[in-house]
């Protein structure tokens, strides 16, 4: 059996330590799960996980363009109406599928989670 | 029945050490453990059926225990969990053509042990430090259209532009904290490896190769780094058998 104690350093509590091992074990709950009886909101939750992470990805780019500087007043505005709208519809989508934001974000072990 | 192979340990100085370290140890379920040898390295392997192996706990904790116990005498390359092949053969096949590989690895892990660091942080408490420096909303046109300075979509875009500047800054405060460790690390010429921001409250995942006689002068640095960084929650682990520092794709 492991009996050396492996914690060389910590100065805080171990709730911390625990919560995330805690988080590890219960990963299953952030898998998707596939069987035929659940095939609809299976895919949804897949596709709309997909469909999150793209927009993730755009409303960041965009806002590294409008931090940049180089957007119009009339760009920002227009960018502004469609990440919104964009967001709307997704918050429409999640509800629709009986989804929230952590059934989107899927946890990819070692890498930590999706978004 | 199938071989369930616990890691792969280099012999080259003492075989009959091995064989006799084995003869006393159990392994998953209670199965008798035993070598197959190639050359100067060995698969150290149990008869088990694959059906039998179930992830859990209790098992995993059998498994890293008989690595555990290999490592404090052996330079190995620990297996992944519930690693089969059919045969006594098919291992012997299996090392003969990774050979070049494994070698190379336990060259590079020889003498060396995994130390884990842990970073963990309060992310509302890490935010609200950070926020003040976020809080200069995006430069407007020199005469901008009073209609669209107060719309709902400039709104939008403020508060989005807000959360990616605290983002921004929650990375580079991030990148700030590995930098100091690769630096100070650099003087116990440890093999470093990190993934940063896993969880909002996990920012920092780290591991470290190096030689088991650092243990103390590497607890001493985390010491000091925690005195720099009284935010954060450093806990730091070890020593580990090699698992972050294997890669091989085994044919």
């Amino acid at each position: 059996m492991i009996n050396e104690n492996k914690i060389l350093f910590n100065t805080g509590s171990l709730d911390e330590l625990s919560e995330e091992i805690g988080k590890l074990t219960s990963n299953t709950e952030s898998r998707l799960k596939l069987t035929p009886n659940n095939a609809d909101s299976g895919l949804a939750k897949l596709v709309l996980t997909l469909i999150e992470l793209i927009r993730k990805l755009v409303e960041k780019q965009a806002m590294r363009r409008v931090d940049g500087g180089s957007l119009t007043e009339e760009e920002i505005e227009r960018l502004g109406e469609t990440l919104m709208k964009l967001e709307m519809k997704m918050e429409e989508l999640k509800k629709h599928f009986n989804l929230t934001d952590r059934d989107l974000n899927i946890n990819l072990g070692p890498l930590g989670d999706l978004m | 029945m199938e071989k369930l192979i616990y890691a792969i340990v280099s012999v080259n100085s003492d075989p009959e050490k091995l064989n006799e370290l084995l003869s006393g140890m159990k392994g998953i379920a209670g199965s008798d453990i035993y070598a197959v040898p190639i050359h100067e390295i060995t698969a150290v392997v149990s008869d088990m059926k694959r059906a039998d192996l179930i992830t859990d706990k209790s098992h995993a904790i059998e498994y890293a225990s008989v690595i555990e116990i290999l490592t404090k005498q052996f330079t190995l390359i620990p297996m992944r969990f519930g690693s089969f092949l059919k045969s006594t053969g098919a291992i012997t096949k299996m090392l003969e053509t990774n050979y070049y590989e494994f070698q190379q690895t336990l060259q590079k892990v020889e003498g060396k042990f995994e130390f884990g660091l842990k970073v963990f942080c309060d992310p509302e408490i890490l935010k609200t430090e950070l926020r003040s420096k976020s809080e200069v909303l995006v430069q407007t046109a020199a005469n901008p259209d009073p209609e669209i300075k107060n719309s709902v979509y400039r709104e939008y875009i403020n508060r989005k532009l807000k959360e990616h500047r605290l983002e921004e800054l929650m990375l580079t405060y991030v990148d700030k904290v590995i930098s100091d460790i690769t630096g100070t690390l650099v003087r116990l010429d440890a093999i470093n490896k990190f993934n940063r921001m896993g969880t909002p409250t996990n920012i920092i995942d780290a591991y470290f190769l190096l030689k088991k006689e650092k243990k103390e002068e590497l607890i001493q640095m985390f010491g000091d780094m925690q005195n720099q960084y009284p935010a954060l929650n450093l806990i730091l682990t070890g020593p580990w058998p090699p698992y972050n520092f294997v890669d091989i794709t085994i044919n």
